[in-house]
């Protein structure tokens, strides 16, 4: 267990002139001023603080320049003002950032710890950026875990999760704003960084890192669980079984979406584009750019360029109107 | 301190503080970079911390003496000021000043370098 | 001044020399009015270029809020979003934050310093030149589609390839590496102008602060700029012939580029930062009316800056997944970085409560400026905390941080520096109730634009988005930020109008209107000659404190009051203690500097569409302009060995060596130069450093060919001080036997380096290592070849009669180059030849 599993939870009182950030923060499903993770917790804390100090910093020095600007009876000396350099120039702020330096450096480990044995067993999330969207597979050897999905991220709730982060093209970066901070995923290395969700929800992540055209319409949801739903879920998605033989699932092959997709417990084992698996049950498709009906999965697959410009897959002109409604039903009806 | 000669006339005397503050950053970083990527055998984590450590205090002990001479170089602040009569002993005396003042800066600033030694201990992200 | 001298001052005589020193150096008519050197016409040009870019990319901005303002539009295109942000930072880092500063400074530093000329103006028109091209071949790629669109700092992979960012990014390394050379020329200029042109007595601790802060911010661009060069080479090398340095499949790494870019890219903010910060201090005592507290300080500031600022660079990439360790280390540094910048603040503030201040346009932007900045300041020492900058990077809190960093710390000031500054233009004031509307327009918009944008990022707002969806908590925050855009946009417009409207009613003000203290005031708007006569000073203020100063120089009463040879000259002084060392004829009027920059401009577009051969042909007639540009412009012979400067003082005509500014030229580009050198040294180390074997398995360069060219390379160093030597006891024969004998000797270990990966056939397209190793082959060798020319140069010079024991500056100053190219070598051949061994 990482040695934060104990730490109190980070419950910062506020003082009342920074209420605006509070009320700015409690809207979003993708915001760090209203944290649901233990990182973004502790971040919002020194957040806080030093926003704080930074208003009281700013009052002081806006009103003694202010002061020194205007008509004054009184002349101060040279001396006077070298000693004001000393102490308000140089020793106050060397010692306030000396303090704040040391509480950052005791964060950092604090907030990201260690997790030993990262890469080789235990239970992991291994994400890829793609060009623009994100894969996700499941994996934990020893209990016989290993699925893949896209774009939509579970956790369960009160449990330290740990990522693998690649890339497979271009530079991305994996960011939930409301579980804690970013981590890039870099074509040829592996990031790893782990994650504690506290507070089950909801959660929008978009892409951090510039990653070309349609990098605007990169984000994942991540949806946090308790942790009896979320075995259950897992448990589900490792057994899966789907009928092979109904009419969407032929069209599905005979369009050629097979090549691209995999819907797992049937023939479409295509690894290029997202695993379409349960697709009717995420909240957006497209990654985080649609929100998820059938309607719109029409509309997608017939021009994806119209909605996402640069994306790679190809448009459906082709297909009649009537199948396509029939392979966009098929596809919302992937629970 | 007679190997120092009193009159050094150069410009250069006044870098000497920060040039030890980035010999000191690049030994740090450098040092910790490479290990962290190489792994040597036979080096622990704990012996390069105490190894940058030795070099800390070897880097603040070069500050001190550079900042021992430039106080010496301002006449040991017998005089205020803004030095800047148009004089050979004022220039002195102003050279002496700003070396004495970098040479605090840089070594406040090598302390803030090392803090990270004391409350980081591994390599990992 | 002795009675003879008052005594011959007659007003006849004083209108004679008067008359001379406008002939020599007046501007040409006509068209040729455009192949004008001296700085002061220069920094005109340069100033108001660099402005026009700016609003160019104010321009693209509103674009961007436009978009921005609303969810789910469609205003502009996802591509052309992209385009157009990418060249709004790209244009107002590299087409006008910096290239303003180098403006305003060889405007401002020939009077400042009490110098009539800085030391190599036609460099600075070269640097112009060079800058204007690249800037409008940069900027016009947007009219054809073209433009970059991988971001301001081009991240690999996404840059690199082809089908992503076509030529946009080509555009975008040429273009820029063509503008680095001109910000390098101008810190060869700037450095030695202030080191060794500064009017007799102005010692170093007499200099304007201005000054002090340029020094140390050309200083730094030797530095910062160089690893940029090095990785735009790297890039570029990629992009045209596939050489895989950022391509992971090929052993490559996508992060070296990030060092590189950032390596210069944190520096360059303060080096953008310094100069207008360095405006501030000549404005701030001139409207408290005393002279600056805390003088060393500020030199504390400037220089603790700079040097700290290169310690900074890995704070833009805390979220790359480098060791903890390693970003404490910079975190630690970028916090301490705050410490200087705040005492600036502090200096400003004691000058102001010591002196009775006068609140005027300059001041209202200046002091604005500065409560933007400390917004800008504090949410930095904010995001250099590791954890913040983990939700902070990349979202629109950095966007609104480094807004107020550069907005409060270098537009405001440079708008009031265009205030205060104004008259010595034409000799009229701005307006000041423009002034006070254009401040109030710029200071309230400037806030409603970015003060959101702070919520917005931590409200999860990535930056660099051409769309956003609704409901996410951004909507009414980014229509205010561009309501805010405008409103700020408009503030611009006023301070344009203000510049731009016609004068000629106003009628002419005094010469010193703010009644400042600083010797820049006394430069006569009218005339050319940067100053009447070279003063001699004893205050920091000399305005201030040398009663009748204006009018003595102004008479003539000083140093060089005329032009009796018809040429171009100032002083060269000391470094310390400013005592006059030599007369220095500086370079007139010429085309060839335009014919220069143009033509190396043809060299970066013709490679930029990959034309092999009108590339060429541009090269060969850039290589014919410099070495015509040198042959008549360099080393100039004078007919006498020394002058009568006046005031009783005779000074020597040539100098060479380290005396000569010359020698300090060539010095400081060579520093400039091997910077770029060791930034590619470090990508060798940086490749073995990601990877378990980092040859895969490929066969080096061998020991033998690299040592053979190492030995040749020493031999020709030998060779070569041994021409010197040989030339200081004037033996003719022997100095060009010697030389010939060096360029065999070089031309030899030049082969010989080639011959090494050449014979083990390394294949820079299969993996990095060989393409790593022939980089630093082909920038040996590149090297060697230009050691070459200046061996033939030598040579010619010395068959034409113009290399003698006394005046053997061009022997001098390539024995120096020598120096720096035996590091190269010797560095080169031991990393290829010896470390793969060593490992």
């Amino acid at each position: 267990m990482p040695p934060t599993e104990n730490r109190p939870r980070a419950k910062p009182h506020l003082p009342l002139f920074i209420l605006p950030f509070c009320l700015a923060g409690c809207s979003g499903s993708q915001s760090a001023l209203s944290p649901a993770g233990e990182e973004a917790s502790s971040i919002y804390l020194l957040l806080i603080v030093t926003t704080c100090g930074a208003a009281v910093i700013w009052c002081l020095v806006t009103a003694l320049l202010v002061y020194a600007g205007r008509s004054r009876r009184h002349v101060y000396s040279a001396g006077a003002g070298q000693k004001l350099i000393l102490w308000g120039g140089a020793i106050l702020p060397t010692s306030i950032l000396c303090l704040l330096l040391g509480y950052a450096l005791w964060l950092m480990p604090a907030t990201r710890p260690w997790l030993t044995n990262n890469e080789t067993s235990g239970f992991r999330i291994e994400a890829t950026g793609e060009q623009y969207w994100w894969r996700f597979a499941y994996r934990d050897a020893e209990n016989g875990i290993s699925f893949d999905t896209a774009n939509e991220l579970r956790l369960p709730v009160g449990e330290r999760i740990r990522f693998a982060l690649r890339a497979s093209d271009v530079i991305h970066s994996f960011w939930i704003p409301s579980l804690g901070g970013k981590m890039d995923m870099i074509p040829g290395r592996t990031n790893f960084f782990s994650l504690e969700a506290t507070r089950p929800g909801i959660y929008r992540a978009p892409c951090a890192e510039f990653c070309g055209t349609s990098h605007a319409l990169m984000a994942f949801t991540v949806v946090v669980m308790e942790k009896e739903p979320f075995r259950e879920w897992m448990e589900r998605q490792t057994n899966l079984l789907r009928p092979r033989e109904t009419e969407g699932a032929r069209l599905f092959a005979r369009h050629g979406c097979a090549a691209c997709h995999t819907i797992r417990g049937t023939q479409a084992r295509g690894r290029i584009g997202p695993d379409l698996t349960d697709i009717g049950a995420r909240q957006t498709i497209a990654a985080g750019t649609l929100a998820n009906t059938a309607e719109n999965i029409a509309r997608f697959i017939r021009a994806p360029h119209a909605v996402k410009p640069g994306v790679k897959m190809p448009a459906f002109p082709m297909i009649p109107q009537a199948e396509l409604t029939a392979l966009a039903a098929y596809l919302k009806g992937l629970q | 301190m007679s190997i120092f000669p009193r009159e050094i006339e150069s410009l250069w005397t006044l870098f000497t503080a920060p040039v030890v503050w980035a010999f000191h950053f690049l030994a740090c970083y450098v040092g910790m970079a490479l290990y962290c990527a190489r792994r040597p055998a036979g080096l622990d984590h704990d012996m390069l911390r105490l190894g940058l450590g030795a070099v800390t205090a070897i880097a603040l002990a070069a500050i001190v003496v550079s900042a021992w001479l430039a106080w010496r170089q301002w006449g040991f602040g017998t005089d205020d000021p803004p030095h800047d009569d148009a004089t050979r002993k004022d220039r002195r005396l102003f050279q002496g000043f700003a070396t004495l003042l970098l040479s605090g800066l840089s070594f406040i600033a090598v302390i803030f370098t090392a803090l990270p030694l004391l409350f980081i201990e591994g390599c990992f992200p | 001044m002795t009675d003879r001298d008052r005594h011959d001052r007659t007003d006849e005589n004083r209108r004679e020399e008067e008359a001379q020193l406008r002939r020599v150096w007046s501007n040409p008519p006509g068209l040729g009015y455009w192949t004008s050197v001296n700085n002061t016409q220069i920094g005109l040009w340069y100033g108001s270029a660099a402005f026009a870019f700016m609003l160019f990319a104010g321009v693209l901005a509103l674009l961007v809020r436009v978009q921005l303002a609303v969810p789910d539009n469609d205003f502009l295109s996802a591509d052309l979003f992209n385009q157009a942000f990418t060249l709004h930072g790209t244009v107002m880092m590299f087409l006008f934050a910096v290239p303003i500063f180098e403006a305003v400074a060889v405007f401002l530093l020939p009077p400042m310093l009490g110098a009539r000329e800085l030391p190599f103006p036609r460099l600075s028109a070269f640097g112009f030149w060079s800058f204007l091209l690249g800037g409008i071949f940069v900027c016009g790629s947007i009219f054809f589609n073209a433009a970059p669109n991988g971001g301001w700092f081009m991240y690999p992979p996404l840059s690199t390839d082809p089908d992503y960012s076509g030529i946009g990014a080509d555009i975008w390394l040429l273009g820029l590496s063509f503008i680095e050379v001109a910000s390098i020329a101008a810190a060869v200029e700037l450095i030695v102008g202030i080191m060794k042109c500064r009017a007799p007595g102005m010692r170093i601790n007499m200099m304007p602060l201005f000054a002090w802060y340029l020094l140390i911010v050309a200083g730094m661009i030797l530095f910062a700029f160089p690893p940029l060069i090095a990785g735009d080479i790297l890039f570029e090398m990629q992009r045209m012939f596939d050489w895989p340095f950022f391509d992971v499949t090929r052993g490559g790494d996508p992060l070296l580029w990030q060092h590189l870019f950032w390596i210069f890219g944190h520096p360059e903010v303060y080096i953008i930062f310094l100069p207008a910060i360095a405006l501030m201090a000549m404005i701030v005592p001139t409207f408290a009316q005393r002279p600056i507290v805390g003088y060393s300080w500020i030199v504390l500031a400037a220089v603790g800056t700079g040097f700290l600022s290169f310690g900074l660079w890995v704070h833009h990439m805390f979220t790359t997944g480098l060791p903890q360790i390693s970003l404490a280390f910079f975190s630690a540094a970028s916090e301490a970085v705050a410490i200087p910048t705040g005492v600036q603040i502090f200096v400003f503030i004691a000058t102001m409560l010591a002196g009775r201040v006068i609140f005027s346009v300059p001041m209202l932007f200046g002091t604005g400026g500065l409560a933007i900045f400390i917004i800008g300041g504090l949410t930095g020492v904010m995001v250099a905390l590791v954890p913040i900058d983990w939700q902070a990077h990349d979202t629109y809190f950095i966007v609104a941080h480094l807004h107020y960093v550069l907005i409060g710390g270098m537009l405001f000031p440079i708008i009031a520096g265009v205030y205060y500054y104004y008259p010595l233009i034409g000799s009229r004031k701005l307006s000041d109730r423009f002034g006070k509307i254009a401040f109030w327009l710029m200071f309230a918009g400037f806030n409603l634009a970015f003060f959101p944008m702070h919520i917005t990022g931590l409200r999860g707002m990535p930056r660099r988005v051409f769309t956003y969806p609704e409901g996410i908590g951004w909507d009414w925050l980014n229509l205010l930020s561009t309501v805010g855009a405008f409103v700020f946009a408009a503030g611009v417009a006023v301070v344009v109008i203000d510049v731009v409207r016609p004068k000629h009613r106003q009628s002419k003000g005094e010469q010193n209107p703010w009644r400042a203290g600083t010797l820049e005031w006394i430069s006569e708007p009218e005339e050319n000659w940067g100053v009447r006569s070279i003063p001699i000073i004893d205050s920091r203020y000399p305005l201030w404190d040398q009663p009748g100063l204006v009018d003595d120089i102004r008479s003539g009463r000083f140093y060089l009051p005329h032009a009796r040879e018809g040429r171009r000259e100032t002083l060269v002084t000391s470094v310390l203690d400013a005592k006059p060392i030599q007369c220095l004829r500086v370079g007139g009027t010429s085309r060839l500097t335009i014919v220069s920059a143009l033509s190396l401009g043809g060299v970066f577009v013709a490679l930029t569409f990959h034309w092999w051969i009108t590339g060429v042909l541009f090269g060969a007639v850039t290589l014919a302009a410099i070495l015509a540009w040198l042959w008549t412009g360099t080393n100039d012979i004078p007919e006498k060995p020394e002058k009568d400067v006046g005031l009783g003082l005779t000074l020597p005509l040539y100098i060479s060596g380290p005396q000569s500014v010359g020698w300090w030229g060539m010095f400081i580009t060579m520093v400039g130069d091997g910077t770029a050198f060791g930034s590619l040294v470090f990508g060798y180390f940086f490749y073995w450093t990601i990877h378990e074997d980092f040859t895969a398995g490929i066969s080096g360069p061998g020991v033998a060919w690299p040592m053979a060219s190492l030995a040749m390379f020493v031999a020709g160093w030998l060779t070569m001080l041994l021409a010197r030597w040989v030339n200081e006891k004037d033996w003719t024969v022997g100095t060009r036997a010697l030389l010939i004998a060096a360029s065999v000797l070089t031309a030899g270990g030049g082969i010989a380096a080639f011959a090494g990966p050449w014979s083990f056939a390394m294949d820079p397209q299969a993996h990095v290592y060989p393409a790593i190793v022939w980089v630093l082959v082909l920038w040996l060798m590149a090297h060697a070849a230009v050691g070459l020319i200046m061996l033939f140069y030598c040579l010619a010079r010395s068959l034409a009669g113009r290399l003698s024991a006394a005046y053997d500056m061009d022997l001098r100053n390539v024995v120096l180059y020598w120096h720096f190219l035996t590091v190269t070598a010797v560095t080169t051949l031991c990393v290829i030849g010896l470390f793969p061994l060593a490992r």
